[in-house]
């Protein structure tokens, strides 16, 4: 896979443009049959904001994008998702340390645990072959409860200082209606969210100039040419998906700042899967990801937005928009070896 | 040109031009060139050149021939002012007995080796005196002006762009010849500008300086350790010989072979091709057993050697052993028994990546996947397996100008019209994509190269091209070991055949009575 180009014509680029569009245009047409135009209620549920969700589904896109790029299908994302989570809202609640020692702790300590659950997988994999998408659905299953136990104390977590939103007056006038309403994340929120971009951007860069990561996209390209060219593909995978596994976690751990997260309670899916949704709406490129992370973020805070993700008919659509893109993106971002590819294209052998 | 030494066996003859056209001194010019008298040179406490007078008139090429060690260095950089004499003179030009500093004011003296720069052809051409504005800012449209003329010269003109490590080692040493015209040297002098090169090439490279000598009536020296490279371009051959008293010979009186034997009194004597001289042997597989999948049959006791400068072909089928055996050389199988020395060294327990570090390379059939990167572009192809260190990377980042450089290069060198650096490789035809492989392996200048049917299903002028390319790479002094199913490719390249049947190898004389019907008759087991 090759970051920053857009691979087998502007064809799927197109259809995963429009598929946002119709989600957008959509969700408010829905909106508005249901209830009165009224921005100021229809956002209220939502009490996270366009910084700190872009930044969490940035980190999630990049937690799918990242193993991917080595040929890795992180299905794990969910369990590296809820591991950070989990950890990070334990340090949260129990540990002595001042609230600024405690952010940095529980962000750290959330995108150690995903890393961990990421490593986990492929040593399952590598100790009793298990297929990485097995395993990693499986473990998601196992943490759910441990996650869920620590969403139903919300009170008790402490307001961490760094992060803590501050209450503006009155709205920006310069985006109105966006959900941002009177509470916007200074300092922290922006510090992760330029973390997130510093992450994608150094990524990005990694992998288009050096020797490493010409040698991680002939991984995920051709798994027998970069045997061939003496890389060690096992290696490369464990990081890559060590890395993506650290940067689910670290949006695991961000759930903290945005409770009642909208995430948690109304993304149509568990919100460890809104990594794929946004790296298959990004074409798997990095540039891709921060866009449709954006975009996402924008769209979630947009008024009435949630109005149809609450109604259980139309959430079923919504969800069906969020993944449709994968029919015509994954098959074209699959390496060219292996089974998964196979599935998708009978045909492979005779490209070649 | 004329050329004599005191203690030359046979006199320099001022007659006619030779049978093979040679020039005749004075019809060359009449400028002073360069002259050394009674010229000594010592090293440590033995003498590498001994009382040597030789006369390079300007507008002519001379040649010294020797082996490695015989002095011809010494006596270069002795005659370019590099290094002292102990005795004699040197003149060059109006200068009668020259110092060393007017000498390396007025030769240019070319090593054999230049190490590769991170330089643009343009800038190494500047490098020396950059044209500037009032002194200070270089002048760029001067500085291509002249980098343009300089280039044009040698045939360089339209790589002006391209860094100098992405260059041929050809290429590499016309841009030394281009750099050391400006300012227009007294004389020049080079060492072993040939060495590396295969003999087309080399014989390029000696028109070139020929046609400079000429243009510039200056009077050009070069060494070397073949004695093909004076002809037909060379006007005497000074020769220097394992102490011996230095003999100079026009080339219009003796033939190649004569000089050979005049040069090393009757001794056979190979120049070396490379690393290795001709005939060295490159792989020696011995005795290997492997035992095979299925119904494949096992090979039991394989063996057999691979030189430098020979095509060996070996064919049968898949199933008889063909493909475990190429499996094998790739280092996809570890043979149960027997040893496989690279060079002399054992390589049985190595990985392919291993191998091709140690000089190995492998061109396999135009359709497998291990050999390329269908998603990449084609430059990025070219440089597949060679960007952890230089040319192409430095400290762990990739140079995209090399890269790039490269790619044109090979595009053209190889006759890759259609496609363009950044195309993706897949969008390309399965012969473009075959001489893309092709071209990278064989620039790699590998020691032997390993080759499995790789013209295979290609269309009938590209099955030749890859024939052609593969085994020219054998004149540089690289092996070729040649694995196919197809008796009539073997036939077409090998220099020496084998068949592998029922898990060994049958050799077969290459003679022109040998017919594909005998070969597939020993693969078929129905040989009388």
């Amino acid at each position: 896979m090759i970051p920053g180009r857009i691979r087998s014509g502007w064809l799927p680029l197109a259809a995963n443009l429009l598929a946002f569009l119709v989600l957008a245009v959509g969700t408010q047409f829905l909106a508005r049959q249901s209830a009165p135009w009224d921005p100021s209620a229809w956002s209220t549920p939502w009490s996270g904001d366009v910084i700190l969700v872009f930044a969490t589904l940035l980190f999630l896109g990049m937690a799918f994008t990242m193993p991917f790029h080595a040929g890795v299908v992180n299905l794990a994302i969910y369990a590296q998702f809820l591991a950070g989570f989990a950890v990070a809202a334990a340090i949260a609640r129990y540990s002595s340390l001042d609230p600024a020692g405690r952010a940095a702790l529980a962000l750290l300590a959330g995108a150690g645990a995903g890393a961990l659950v990421g490593s986990l997988v492929l040593w399952l994999k590598w100790k009793f072959a298990v297929h990485e998408i097995v395993s990693g659905l499986l473990l998601g299953g196992a943490l759910a409860p441990a996650a869920l136990a620590a969403v139903q104390a919300p009170s008790t977590v402490p307001a961490l200082a760094p992060l803590v939103v501050i209450h503006l007056p009155a709205p920006p006038v310069w985006i109105p209606g966006l959900g941002l309403g009177h509470h916007v994340a200074l300092v922290g929120g922006i510090l992760v969210l330029a973390l997130g971009l510093l992450v994608a951007l150094s990524f990005a860069h990694v992998l288009r100039a050096s020797s490493a990561g010409f040698d991680l996209r002939i991984v995920g390209s051709n798994p027998l040419a970069a045997v061939a060219a003496g890389v060690n593909v096992d290696r490369v995978q464990l990081w890559m998906l060590v890395a993506g596994g650290a940067c689910a976690g670290l949006a695991g751990a961000l759930q903290l700042w945005t409770y009642p997260s909208v995430a948690m309670e109304r993304w149509p899916l568990p919100l460890g899967f809104a990594g794929i949704t946004i790296a298959l709406y990004g074409m798997g490129s990095v540039r891709g990801v921060l866009a449709a992370s954006l975009l996402f973020a924008i769209w979630l805070n947009a008024p009435g937005t949630l109005v149809p993700l609450g109604n259980p008919g139309w959430g079923s659509a919504v969800l069906a928009l969020l993944v449709v893109p994968a029919l015509w993106t994954l098959p074209r971002l699959l390496p060219d070896q292996g089974a998964p590819r196979a599935l998708w294209r009978t045909r492979h052998r005779e490209t070649y | 040109m004329a050329v004599s030494a005191r203690k030359s066996e046979e006199p320099v003859s001022k007659g006619p031009a030779g049978a093979r056209g040679a020039k005749s001194p004075d019809a060359i010019g009449k400028g002073t060139g360069l002259r050394a008298k009674g010229l000594t040179i010592g090293e440590g406490a033995r003498w590498v050149v001994r009382d040597l007078d030789l006369e390079a008139k300007p507008g002519a090429v001379l040649m010294v021939l020797g082996e490695r060690g015989s002095g011809k260095t010494a006596l270069l950089e002795t005659l370019a002012g590099i290094r002292r004499e102990d005795r004699g003179t040197v003149s060059i030009g109006a200068s009668f007995e020259a110092s060393a500093r007017t000498r390396r004011r007025d030769a240019r003296f070319i090593p054999q080796q230049n190490d590769p720069t991170h330089l643009t052809v343009l800038a190494r051409l500047n490098l020396a005196r950059p044209p500037r504005r009032l002194g200070l800012t270089i002048h760029g449209g001067k500085a291509r002006a002249r980098a343009q003329s300089l280039a044009k010269r040698v045939g360089l003109e339209g790589l002006l762009d391209v860094p100098v490590e992405a260059l041929r080692p050809l290429e590499r040493r016309l841009l030394e010849i281009a750099a050391a015209l400006d300012p227009a040297p007294g004389a020049l002098l080079l060492d072993e500008p040939t060495s590396g090169l295969g003999p087309h090439e080399a014989r390029h490279l000696l028109h070139i300086l020929d046609a400079i000598a000429r243009e510039d009536l200056i009077p050009v020296i070069f060494s070397s350790t073949w004695a093909r490279d004076a002809y037909p371009d060379a006007y005497a051959v000074a020769i220097l010989w394992r102490g011996q008293p230095a003999v100079t010979l026009p080339t219009a009186q003796v033939t190649e072979s004569a000089l050979v034997e005049r040069w090393t009194g009757g001794t056979p004597w190979r120049a070396p091709t490379g690393q290795h001289a001709a005939g060295d042997a490159l792989l020696k597989i011995e005795g290997i057993v492997l035992e095979g999948r299925g119904r494949e049959t096992s090979l039991a006791g394989v063996g057999f050697e691979v030189k430098a400068g020979e095509v060996l072909a070996v064919v049968g089928a898949p199933a008889d052993g063909l493909s475990l055996l190429h499996e094998m050389l790739l280092g996809q199988r570890a043979p149960g028994d027997g040893s496989i020395q690279f060079l002399g060294k054992e390589m049985a327990a190595t990985d392919r990546r291993q191998r091709v570090e140690a000089g190995m390379s492998f061109v396999n059939p135009p359709h497998a996947r291990d050999q390329s990167l269908a998603d990449f572009t084609v430059e990025e192809n070219l440089v597949f397996g060679q960007t952890r260190r230089g040319p192409f990377a430095k400290r762990g980042w990739l140079k995209f100008d090399s890269i790039r450089g490269n790619a044109v290069r090979s595009l053209m060198d190889f006759e890759v019209p259609d496609a363009k650096p950044r195309d993706r490789f897949a969008r390309l035809s399965l012969g473009a994509r075959q001489r893309i492989v092709i071209a990278r392996e064989v620039l790699r200048n590998p020691v032997l190269l390993v080759a499995r049917s790789p013209a295979q299903g290609l269309a009938l002028e590209a099955q030749e091209y890859v024939r052609k390319t593969l085994v020219l790479q054998c004149e540089r002094g690289s092996g070729l070991l040649w694995l196919t199913e197809d008796p009539e490719e073997a036939l077409r390249v090998a220099d020496r055949l084998a068949v592998l049947a029922a898990g060994r190898l049958v050799w077969l004389p290459v003679t022109e009575t040998l017919t594909r019907e005998a070969i597939i008759d020993e693969m078929s087991g129905t040989a009388a």
